[in-house]
């Protein structure tokens, strides 16, 4: 079976480490972008289609939770999954809250990680899906239910 | 008044006799001395609140009595008794440490009122020493509360800088296998050892994320803070915070307060909290129209707070069950059920206890008794973090060997 990549984008300020995680999700298939801070993800979501962003918590400037509220603002379809350094589950609560997929502790397991990344692909597919189904209702209803 | 201990002490037997039986048709049966050595001895054995005591007598006079009583038992409050006409031995007295001074002949009435001003005075300044010491050791709580705060930010933020780290160490590695395990590698000279290495790499990033986890969870407690509060201060606040969803159904909420201040010592985030449990509940039963009744209760060593309301009430076969976790009658979604449970806990915390009364269709009415001082029971003296605080503040000042 051909696996059809995700369209991942890490927003984390450590380079190092989306760097890495790129380098390593890309190699098992994933289509990845990386972003160094909120605002150059959300630049980034605007000239490319993204399934699923991995977003840090704490960053300087813009922080995970603002852009958080953005994303979900400008692009609800698009699933989030956050990462958090300092163990406050609190802002992960609130985070999932604003309408997270999930969130992860750094340094997250890599299993782990790819279950989430999985099923938050699956809710934005499953999502587009009953969206499309509906327009094609709504479709039939306009016209009568005569092609 | 009948609990205080008394003696009277008196020369004159007659006399003694027939104040202490007159005392004691009134509830106050003294001790008797009929001397000042004799006073002192008994003194010894039994600690006593108020003492009579005769100015005039044959050999260690009411004086010297009383300086020795005020060296030996200051909490003790003496009445000095002087002849008629000597009222200077009685501002001696006075000056020596009595309460006051009567002069015989006396009278009953008197006497009495002055003994019961003088178990007031004791009453007042053990309210004051005992408020005293729990201010002191509130303030050495604070410290405490402090200090661990400042290790809660220190521990999240030590976590936070090893975890980034540690996270690109994890990718790094994890990487590195992903690609050893590829086909073109398949031949790779000493692949094993390689594999080796980045196992024990993996191996002491889960460790050292497991620490970090500790720490997380060794800094972090819910930690309470005792402070006075204005009940009353406090109803007004919980009221504001849930006033318009009252108004929204039309529920009056109403105060009655016995006095116009109560304080007592304890957590008043948490006892907020507690109130607008139970006040949020109170409104969720009530219908519109109905009302809320907030009552505060009780001055001396607990007070009551009760909030009442005229809703539809519980059904008995409920009430056992209503302080019990993720027990609701709301719809699915509307309550957790855990509002009750949680404040029943709070409250057994605080060293108070909760009780209900209801009657379908008449309203429901939930108590909360509360001591005046909270004795929090973790004591923070006994916690470990502060140890490891100790000696964290110890290490500063050592030398490294």
């Amino acid at each position: 079976m051909v696996k059809i990549p995700t369209k991942v984008l890490i927003v984390d300020d450590e380079k190092d480490f989306v760097e890495m995680l790129s380098l390593r999700l890309s190699e098992v298939g994933e289509k990845v972008a990386p972003a160094y801070s909120g605002q150059e993800g959300l630049e980034t979501l605007e000239k490319t289609s993204i399934d699923v962003v991995i977003l840090d918590i704490k960053m300087p400037g813009m922080d995970g939770i603002e852009t958080l509220r953005e994303i979900k603002k400008q692009y609800p379809l698009v699933e989030v999954i956050l990462l958090t350094g300092h163990g406050s589950t609190e802002t992960a609560v609130e985070g999932m809250k604003l309408g997270a997929f999930d969130y992860l502790m750094k340094p997250a397991d890599f299993d782990d990680l790819s279950a989430k990344l999985e099923g938050a692909r699956k809710r934005k597919d499953e999502q587009e899906e009953r969206i499309r189904k509906a327009e094609a209702s709504l479709l039939v209803r306009r016209s009568g239910g005569s092609f | 008044m009948n609990n205080i201990r008394l003696l009277l002490v008196d020369d004159e037997d007659d006399f003694r006799r027939t104040i202490a039986k007159r005392l004691g048709k009134r509830g106050i049966a003294p001790e008797e001395a009929g001397n000042g050595e004799e006073c002192l001895a008994i003194l010894e054995k039994h600690p006593m609140d108020v003492v009579i005591l005769d100015v005039k007598m044959p050999g260690m006079d009411g004086i010297e009595t009383l300086h020795h009583i005020k060296e030996k038992y200051p909490k003790t409050e003496v009445i000095m008794l002087t002849g008629h006409a000597t009222t200077r031995d009685g501002v001696d007295g006075i000056k020596k440490g009595a309460f006051d001074y009567l002069s015989k002949p006396i009278e009953l009435e008197h006497l009495l009122g002055k003994i019961k001003q003088a178990h007031e005075k004791i009453r007042r300044e053990e309210e004051k020493l005992r408020e005293a010491e729990f201010r002191a050791r509130m303030e050495q709580q604070l410290t405490t509360t402090e200090r661990l705060a400042s290790l809660g930010t220190l521990a999240a933020g030590v976590a936070h800088e090893i975890n980034n780290p540690l996270a690109i160490i994890k990718e790094s590695a994890g990487f590195m296998k992903l690609i050893l395990g590829k086909e073109e590698f398949a031949d790779m000279p000493r692949r094993k050892d390689f594999e080796l290495a980045l196992g024990k790499i993996e191996k002491g990033i889960d460790r050292a994320k497991r620490i970090t986890l500790q720490l997380l969870g060794f800094a972090r407690k819910d930690d309470s803070v005792l402070a006075e509060v204005n009940l009353i201060e406090l109803a007004d606040e919980a009221i504001q915070l849930v006033d318009r969803e009252a108004v929204n159904r039309e529920i009056e909420i109403i105060r009655e307060m016995a006095h116009d201040k109560v304080t007592i010592w304890s957590d008043p985030y948490k006892l907020r909290q507690v109130l607008i449990n139970l006040i949020t509940n109170s409104i969720h039963a009530t219908g519109s129209g109905g009302k809320i009744t907030i009552i505060l209760e009780g001055m001396g060593e607990e007070v009551t707070l009760t909030v009442k309301d005229t809703g539809q009430g519980i059904p008995k076969e409920n009430l056992k069950r209503i302080f019990e976790p993720f027990f609701s009658t709301k719809s699915p979604g509307k309550g957790t059920g855990l509002g009750l449970f949680v404040t029943r806990n709070i409250i057994e915390k605080l060293g108070g206890t909760i009780k209900v009364e209801s009657r379908i269709g008449q309203g429901s009415s939930f108590s909360v008794k509360l001591p005046k001082y909270c004795e929090i029971k973790e004591s923070l003296a006994q916690d470990e973090r502060v140890d490891f605080l100790d000696k964290i503040a110890s290490h500063n000042g050592s030398k490294p060997q």
